[in-house]
């Protein structure tokens, strides 16, 4: 079966490549300045194939100046993250007959990283990212002997199953929407892995690491919008591990950030009212006290009180909301 | 660029990072030379288990016992003694730092059952032991601060007086070759999996550090013993790992038979590979074979099982095939998996040339002999990569700073420049490669002949030939990848030279190497081991040094 | 058709414009809105990641009242849509929450069996209303107008939960509504991206380049206005816009209508009856290019 594959190529150093079967040079400007260009070709594969595929069969023989990394073609080492028709994917798991869209697949690498060129994108802010947030056990004292393991319940070891399967693909950072527009941002797969070792019994760390993770650049400049959970290749779901780091850091005392006073602003509005508030909700998760961040947003409050958008001052509770505060009292915990 | 180092490891697999911990534990300054990122090493794609002696009624012995009978009685048992005894407590280091292992009731470490193992001693995490071993050892050298030089490629090893004294390599992002000059080198560099079609491996797999250290004159061992694995996915060759036969699963041929009952009526689906591999082999070609293949079934196994043990298999077979494991029975046909042989070395890590050793897949010391039972490999990396970084560490201690390489870094930047200024002559790499590991797959795989072993040496004297005219299809100097193909197809020619000549050699069939002429295992005359040491344009001098036997008596292996 | 109408928090707080255009489009469309008036806020994920049993307990209020009333329950808001669904597809298969749930609501007199729908008025449109019905109630057609879709990210992630796996069309409702509608669906990336509103709070300035720059990769592919089905989007897109520009140094400027008002518009109410006369972002420059003044 025939597919078509549009590649997008990035090559600084304006050299052309020689096509392997003919020995004859590709014409030149294509590639001769440092900006991104598509390449289209034409492959003939089995039904089944996949995206990898297609690049491999693309570079062997037909130009081999195609860069691309690749290694075990199963979805295990993770070489192969690329965006596919615009979302990150591993190539080797992109089936091209669902990916076909208006009778082609295109490829390239993400814009949100540098490319060194092709499809191979520089990873360093991956590997940065994962560096910060000391991804290794911090031995509970005492170790135990040479001969010895800690003991520990197997669910505990199970539950930690969905990190460790991580394969640092960064298929999540690649479409990561905060990452995108701020490069600070840890991102999902270093949240994920401070979360592989929070979770473990066997590290000591846990209140450190939770107060690390809750500075700016950490777990609360997620925006919270799934696209890393829908785009790993091996089920990690990186926003539900920044989710849980969440509350364990707010349990852990974490709390003078402006991701705790939001929900504990919320948590209020809704026990008292039955519903959001969001006249006192803006305020109160700023900081009553942090006068430079009120007055940040005094404008957006007058334009929206000029456009008649200001939520009625009196805010009104909902019928029946006795109800509502009896569920909160009941479930307890930090909003009771 | 020349850069100083205690010592240098080629290789960022498990072996190679295994290594460099041990030796900046002990104080050295070692680097890591690694052509792709440590997470990519293929040691991620191990995924049943890693063998140890820890329980209660298990017995080192018992597990040296296995692994011995299971080698067919080559593995020198001095090593396999050293392995079994020292396993305990590298798994529990392990555990130490980190690896969240199955647990049982009572919170201990926890086993399944695997291949040719007497009694259940393989600890595991779900079906992907070798990428939580992996990625637990990479969080270590992250928090040890040991140097990684990514994506830099190996072209050869620098020898000063006989002794190795660095790595030359190129550094892919910018093209630039440099010298990393070292007082001693480790060679991790894993296995040669491309060179066999098909196989379980992943492409980077092309036996870099055998060419390097043949080169370099360090013998290669029992190269021959190629092991082909039971269980690879029809069609991709990707690994099925034999955890789901340790879980219970069954192999059944064209008749729904569980064929293994006429192969290895005790041990049935886990008997050691090389049984299990000839086994389906046979069934197939005697006609009891669906489409080359035979059927892995797991579905009375449960949705539990499958789920939560074999979670990355379950999903392999749908992506790749389409096919529900927990409805459907799985085609699978044996394919090259691992190499027992190798770069000889000790039980220290080190080889015959001073200041080079080697551990991992890439060395033979040999504790697999001919044939490997699966869960021994990752047990394999960890150790022998903890005593070569040892080993090599403490070398370097006493043994004075390197100098010199210029030549060879002019010589290396030379060689590359011609390679990059070869006209075409149609020969692609690509395709020169395919027909070399088809090739060697149905001449030199599960089964040999001496008429088929000599086809192959000359069919690869001709390939060797025709490599001289393979022209590298891209001039670029960053990360160009065409220019690392070329490089990699020449060390496989030498894997598959080595190969080949060592089957020659053997006249007897033993383990993974079976002899159609030579049917018979022949202790008397053979059990020994086979090296091929390096003369340039010459043959390769072949000598034999004699299995360690310490106290198995070899026996008839029977499952 | 009767629906169990649940509006959201905002749509009665910052956006009474959203719920004065879902109440007049209503009619045209056949819908019979009984308004859950009792029904606690969803907690929009917030108060989920802070305490699960809470959430489940004040979402399963919700859903046991939709299920009293026998109907569908509907939203208008992405947000709403995604935590409901999210809720109640684990309220539905995981039996001991269902319990825990219910224990905590029982005494109101309330119990979730488990059998209530959660749809946004987007997805009723195509799934219950009919395409034929929406056609039919269409008085005035938007031609010449550019609309670029911004669906919200809880309408579209994660996709078990909202049933995008056995209905993938969904992902593309609003498109094939603004091609309905008369009016041309301008395809950018940004449509199924985040608009930052749930970092405002933590992060303001890279929450507002966010949605800044989804709208002008909109405008720049020539978009006259953005529709969303999701007021928290809304306020965002809206609310926000003039200071996104200023933190991104550029001017936008592009209208963002909600998705009643858009339907409203073509089923013939005039814009000030669906206050389009009530946003930060004037709407006259959208207005005027299908004649229309507000």
């Amino acid at each position: 079966m025939q597919f078509t594959i549009e590649v997008g190529r990035y090559n600084t150093e304006g050299r052309y490549a020689e096509n392997a079967v003919t020995g004859e040079p590709f014409p030149a400007p294509w590639n001769a300045s440092p900006v991104r260009r598509y390449q289209t070709y034409a492959v003939e594969l089995p039904e089944h194939a996949v995206v990898l595929d297609a690049l491999i069969a693309i570079r062997e023989y037909q130009d081999q100046s195609l860069a691309v990394r690749c290694a075990c073609r199963s979805a295990i080492c993770g070489s192969c993250a690329m965006w596919i028709n615009g979302h990150a994917n591993l190539a080797c798991k992109s089936k091209l007959a669902e990916f076909t869209k208006d009778g082609k697949t295109r490829v390239e690498s993400p814009p949100s990283m540098p490319i060194i060129r092709d499809l191979v994108s520089d990873l360093k802010p991956l590997w940065e990212k994962h560096l910060a947030v000391r991804p290794w056990l911090e031995n509970k004292q005492p170790i135990p002997g040479p001969n010895t393991e800690y003991r520990v319940p197997n669910a505990s070891m199970e539950e930690l199953i969905q990190e460790v399967s991580c394969i640092s693909c960064s298929a999540c950072l690649m479409d990561c929407e905060s990452f995108a527009v701020n490069p600070d941002f840890l991102g999902p797969q270093a949240l994920a892995q401070a979360y592989r070792y929070v979770g473990d019994p066997r590290d000591d760390k846990t209140k450190e690491r939770l107060g690390e993770l809750s500075k700016p650049g950490g777990i609360w400049d997620c925006t919270h919008c799934f696209e890393c959970v829908t785009q790993c290749p091996k089920g990690v779901a990186p926003l539900d591990q920044i989710l849980k780091l969440r509350k364990m850091a707010v349990d852990a005392g974490y709390t003078n950030n402006a991701g705790t006073r939001h929900a504990d602003a919320f948590a209020e509005s809704v026990k008292h009212s039955g519903r959001l508030n969001e006249l006192t909700l803006m305020p109160k998760s700023t900081g009553l006290l942090n006068i430079v961040g009120q007055l940040k947003t005094l404008p957006s409050a007058i334009n929206m009180a000029r456009a008649g958008k200001l939520p009625p001052l009196i805010h009104k509770a909902i019928p029946g909301v006795a109800r509502i505060k009896k569920i909160f009292e009941r479930v307890g915990g930090r909003f009771k | 660029m020349i850069a100083d180092h205690d010592v240098i490891v080629m290789g960022a697999g498990l072996a190679g990072m295994r290594a460099a911990l041990e030796a900046a534990r002990l104080g050295a300054d070692v680097a890591v030379v690694t052509k792709v990122h440590p997470i990519r090493s293929h040691s991620s794609a191990a995924q049943g288990g890693i063998n140890a002696a820890i329980g209660e009624t298990d017995s080192w012995e018992s597990h040296a016992f296995d692994t011995i009978k299971g080698s067919d009685y080559l593995a020198d048992q001095d090593a396999v003694e050293v392995m079994c005894r020292e396993a305990p407590q590298d798994i529990i280091e392990f555990e130490h730092m980190g690896v969240i292992f199955y647990r049982n009731e009572e919170g201990k470490l926890g086993t399944r059952a695997f291949g040719g193992a007497s009694q259940a001693r393989t600890y595991f995490v779900g079906d992907i032991t070798g990428q939580a071993l992996l990625v637990t050892l990479y969080d270590q050298i992250l928090k040890a601060g040991v140097k990684v030089y990514e994506e830099w490629f190996a072209t050869s090893l620098y020898m000063d007086g006989g002794a190795c004294r660095g790595v030359v390599a190129l550094e892919m992002v910018t093209g630039e070759l440099h010298l990393l000059r070292s007082k001693a080198v480790v060679v991790a560099s894993g296995g040669l999996g491309r060179l066999y079609e098909p196989s379980t491996n992943a492409l980077i797999c092309t036996g870099d550090g055998y060419s390097l250290a043949y080169r370099a004159g360090a013998p290669l061992m029992d190269m021959s013993m190629v092991q082909y694995h039971p269980t690879t996915l029809a069609g991709s060759g990707f690994l099925m790992t034999e955890a789901a036969r340790g879980e219970g699963a069954y192999l059944l041929n064209s008749l729904g038979e569980r064929f293994m009952k006429k192969y290895a009526p005790n041990k049935m689906e886990l008997a050691a590979r090389d049984v299990t591999s000839r086994a389906e082999a046979t069934e197939i070609a005697e006609g009891r074979g669906i489409d080359g293949n035979v059927l892995l079934d797991l579905r009375h196994l449960g949705p539990d099982v499958i789920l939560k043990k074999l979670p990355q298999i379950h999903e392999m077979a749908l992506d790749y095939l389409a096919i529900d494991m927990i409805k459907d029975p799985v085609p699978v046909r044996p394919g090259m998996h691992y190499q027992m042989g190798g770069v000889k070395t000790d039980v220290e890590g080190a080889t015959a040339i001073a200041g080079l050793y080697a551990a991992g897949e890439v060395a033979c010391v040999s504790v697999h002999g001919g044939n490997r039972l699966g869960a021994n490999s990752l047990l394999d990396t960890i150790i022998f990569g903890r005593r070569s970084g040892r080993a090599s560490a403490g070398y370097a201690k006493g043994t004075a700073a390197s100098r010199g390489g210029d030549d060879l870094l002019r010589s290396e930047q030379k060689r590359l420049e011609d390679l990059l200024a070869r006209p075409y002559t149609g020969e692609t790499c690509a395709g020169l490669r395919l027909e070399l590991a088809i090739m060697m797959d149905k001449l030199v795989g599960l089964y040999r002949s001496d008429a088929g072993l000599h086809e192959a040496l000359e069919a690869l004297g001709g390939y060797r030939k025709r490599y001289e005219g393979v022209a590298v299809g891209d001039k670029g100097r960053v990360f160009n990848q065409a220019l690392t193909f070329v490089l990699e197809l020449g060390f496989m020619l030498d894997c598959g030279e080595t190969i080949i000549r060592d089957a020659i050699i053997r006249k007897e069939s033993r383990g993974a190497h079976t002899h159609v002429d030579y049917p018979e295992r022949n202790d008397t005359d053979w059990l020994k081991h086979t090296l091929l040491t390096y003369r340039g344009d010459a043959e390769p001098e072949v000598t034999h040094v004699p299995v360690t036997i310490t106290r198995w008596k070899p026996e008839v292996r029977s499952y | 058709m009767k629906v169990a109408f649940y509006p959201g928090c905002v749509s009665k707080g910052a956006c009474p414009e959203l719920y004065v255009s879902a109440k007049l489009i209503a009619e045209p469309l056949g819908l019979e809105l009984h308004e859950l008036e009792s029904a606690p806020c969803t907690g929009a994920g917030v108060l989920s990641e802070q305490n699960r049993d809470l959430a489940d307990a004040l979402n399963g209020l919700t859903l046991a009242m939709a299920e009293a009333e026998g109907a569908d329950l509907m939203t208008i808001c992405s947000t709403c849509q995604g935590v409901l669904s999210d809720h109640n597809y684990h309220l539905k298969k995981d039996e001991a929450r269902r319990d825990k749930a219910n224990a905590t609501i029982a005494d109101q007199g309330f119990r979730y069996a488990g059998k209530t729908s959660v749809k946004h008025l987007l997805w009723m449109l195509f799934e219950d209303i009919g395409i034929d019905k929406v056609a039919k109630a269409i008085k005035r057609k938007l031609t010449g107008l550019k609309i670029a879709p911004f669906y919200g990210c809880y309408i579209l992630r994660p996709s078990e939960a909202l049933g995008l796996r056995e209905r993938p069309e969904r992902k593309t409702y609003l498109e094939r509504l603004i091609a309905l509608l008369g009016a041309e669906a301008v395809e950018y990336r940004g449509a199924t991206k985040c608009c930052g509103f749930p970092m405002l709070t933590f992060n303001r300035d890279k929450a507002l380049s966010m949605s800044g720059n989804h709208i002008i990769e909109a405008k720049e592919k020539g978009a006259d206005l953005l529709v969303t089905p999701c007021p928290l989007c809304h306020l965002n897109l809206d609310g926000q816009q003039p200071d996104a520009a200023k933190v991104l140094k550029k001017d936008i400027g592009v209208p963002i209508f909600h998705l009643p008002q858009l339907l409203g518009l073509a089923f013939g109410f005039e814009p000030d009856q669906l206050r389009l006369n009530h946003h930060v972002v004037p709407t006259k420059g959208a207005l005027e290019k299908v004649e229309l003044k507000v």
